[in-house]
């Protein structure tokens, strides 16, 4: 032990002595490995904020079904069953799927397309409430603007049809139980429950609705959907689900294309990445070894002296590779250092077009652990054959150099 | 010259051989001329002081080379070690057929003390820790005032701090010599310590060298260019005689003692 920590102090003695040159090495690394933690971080940020964004905005999990398809309530529940769909609902035929709403407030009556909902609707999620039963309803923003009414509010929907030769209207006391922003949902529309919507489809189509007590004659057999609204559970999920469901026959649209684009950068920005940081470290590598292994004929006689005194093959070694470790850990210390300032000014240069919270420019710390891990492989590999040739070095041979 | 065996059998039981070499050899060839050192016996006992004077080229770096464990002898009939008079000797030869570099390192760290004909100081270490190195190495105690005292005695104390390029030639050999007996070696082994220096400072600095390993009681081995003054220190001389072949392509050198 006593040999080893003799190596340390010694190594980093010498290290100090010369810090004219060991100081251009670490000024070196971090000259490169600076420039590529900003290049990863740059990455990372950029390609990290557009997979936040896709993560987190539940519409690019969503799979639209188009046009007009035949699904029975089975099929619906089976699809609800699966491990990659978080929620589905159906829909009821667009043309029967409106209402008109007015409110004691506003002297305006609007016309808004109905959208079904209900528990664990992704799109609702975080609003703090969702529209069950017949009375109640989730107003879009635009929707509630004109209306000028807010979450707690009960408002009037009415629709009307022709039955039997005459036009008949219902009316409906409806609870505003929250209101969704516009950047949920920016067209004048009301999230209700799928009961109220086939209420609604029900009573157009001159169909009795025993549980609001609207007349009419009995709804022939089972119910059909002409469409649904389906989240994938995971946004990987939402292009083999798109693939399943084409294959089935049935229209549906989704983001997957955009969510393809994204992921494609990502991997390709990872790879130019790599390539840029390999040719950069084996660079840096080279011309370290290379110092190193002149250093060693340069410290022949130095060398020399410590194995005169007693000073193992192994501990002679030892003095490249302590001090290219230490090279790196400073260097990759300052590239740190680098880092920071650079990003912090990156950051705060797109800083008007962020979230809060957002960085263009963002390491995690295993980054940092990788990037320290990868700088000390190199260095130790670079050292090995200055370390080789220190080994080497018979005493008798360089103490009478001079 | 006198015959090896004869001579063990010869000398008083209780004088203990801390070098004992028979027959080994070292050539060296460059260019077509070689260059031999043959040593046909060589016994130094514990204690004992021995110069080897010669001119330079003649192989005396290269005898203290091989005695410090720092050269490899091309043959070796016999190379013996008995840095402890309780302890058995240790075959060296043995050593250097199995390549135990790092035994014979230690051996030399314990054992041994190198006074170079300049410097050999570490660049980087101050003069303290450029004395403390064989201490350090074998984990010597750093409080008890020994390179303190030791530095007093050379007259170095005053530069303990400061690097070796702060000193004069002169200073830079006290601090060698301090450093070759900072750890109590059995043996210090000199080669022209004092050649770099004028005249006047040799002497002054061969003497104090002379007195501390006395003092000591270190068995010493120095080789010296100069045999007017190392006479006056009561140092055995090893004899020594040097031939070149007809050809001229073989200089070889015999030592005994």
């Amino acid at each position: 032990m006593a040999h080893l920590s003799e190596a340390f102090r010694l190594s980093g003695k010498d290290y100090l002595r010369e810090w004219r040159i060991s100081g251009s090495f670490i000024v070196a690394l971090a000259a490169v490995l600076g420039p590529m933690m900003v290049l990863f971080g740059l990455k990372f940020g950029v390609i990290g904020s557009m997979v936040d964004e896709l993560v987190h905005d539940p519409r690019n999990r969503e799979v639209l079904s188009q046009g007009s398809g035949r699904y029975d309530l089975p099929w619906i529940e089976k699809m609800a069953q699966r491990p990659d769909v978080a929620f589905i609902v159906p829909r009821t035929r667009r043309i029967a799927a409106d209402m008109q709403l007015a409110s004691k407030v506003s002297n305006k009556i609007i016309n808004v397309e109905l959208i079904p909902s209900g528990a664990g609707d992704p799109l609702l999620e975080g609003l703090g409430a969702l529209p069950s039963g017949a009375n109640q309803i989730v107003l879009s923003e635009l929707a509630a603007q004109k209306l000028m009414v807010k979450s707690g509010d009960t408002i009037d929907g009415s629709i009307a049809r022709m039955f039997r030769g005459k036009a008949e209207r219902q009316h409906l006391d409806l609870k505003v139980v929250v209101v969704a922003p516009a950047a949920l949902f920016n067209r004048e529309a009301a999230f209700v429950a799928v009961d109220l919507l086939q209420a609604v489809e029900d009573f157009r189509d001159g169909h009795r609705v025993a549980s609001l007590g609207w007349d009419g004659v009995e709804a022939p057999g089972e119910r059909i959907y002409p469409g649904f609204r389906l989240y994938a559970k995971t946004l990987d999920d939402v292009a083999a689900l798109q693939k399943e469901m084409i294959a089935q026959g049935f229209q549906v649209r989704t983001r997957a294309e955009d969510i393809a684009v994204v992921k494609d950068m990502d991997r390709n920005l990872t790879l130019v990445f790599w390539v840029i940081a390999v040719i950069g470290l084996a660079g840096f590598a080279l011309s370290l070894g290379a110092s190193l292994l002149a250093n060693v004929d340069r410290k022949r006689r130095e060398l020399s002296v410590l194995r005169l005194v007693g000073f193992h093959t192994g501990d002679i070694i030892l003095f490249p590779v302590l001090q290219s470790v230490f090279t790196g850990l400073v260097g990759w210390f300052l590239a740190s250092g680098i880092f920071f300032g650079v990003s912090f000014v990156i950051n705060k240069l797109f800083a008007d077009q962020l979230a809060e919270g957002q960085s263009v420019c963002r390491l995690l710390p295993e980054h940092f652990i990788v990037a320290l891990v990868l700088t000390i492989a190199a260095a130790v590999i670079a050292a090995m054959l200055g370390g080789l040739r220190a080994s080497r070095i018979e005493p008798s041979e360089g103490l009478r150099d001079i | 010259m006198e015959n090896s065996t004869e001579a063990l059998v010869a000398r008083p039981t209780d004088k203990v051989l801390i070098y004992h070499l028979r027959d080994v050899v070292r050539t060296r060839e460059a260019e077509g001329t070689a260059f031999r050192l043959r040593v046909p016996s060589l016994q130094i006992a514990m204690g004992e002081k021995i110069a080897l004077i010669g001119h330079s080229g003649c192989g005396k770096s290269t005898l203290l080379d091989m005695l410090a464990f720092i050269l490899q002898p091309t043959e070796s009939g016999a190379f013996r070690f008995r840095p402890e008079r309780t302890d058995d000797p240790i075959d060296i030869a043995a050593y250097w057929d199995k390549s135990r570099q790092n035994r014979l390192g230690d051996l030399r760290k314990k054992y041994i003390g190198y006074v170079m004909q300049t410097g050999g100081l570490v660049p980087y270490l101050s003069v303290r820790d450029n004395m403390s190195l064989s201490r350090n190495l074998l984990q010597m105690p750093n409080n008890d005032m020994a390179v303190e005292e030791l530095a007093s005695h050379l007259g170095i104390r005053r530069h303990l701090d400061k690097f070796p390029s702060a000193l004069s030639t002169g200073e830079r050999q006290r601090v060698a010599i301090g450093r070759a007996l900072a750890h109590r070696p059995s043996i210090v082994i000199a080669d022209e310590p004092t050649a770099s220096l004028d005249p006047i400072a040799a002497e002054k600095i061969m003497n104090l060298f002379i007195e501390l390993v006395d003092e000591l009681n270190i068995t010493v081995i120095v080789a010296s260019h100069a045999w007017r003054h190392i006479k006056k220190l009561g140092l055995r001389q090893l004899s020594h005689r040097t031939q070149r072949t007809s050809d001229g392509k073989l200089t070889e050198t015999v030592v005994t003692g």
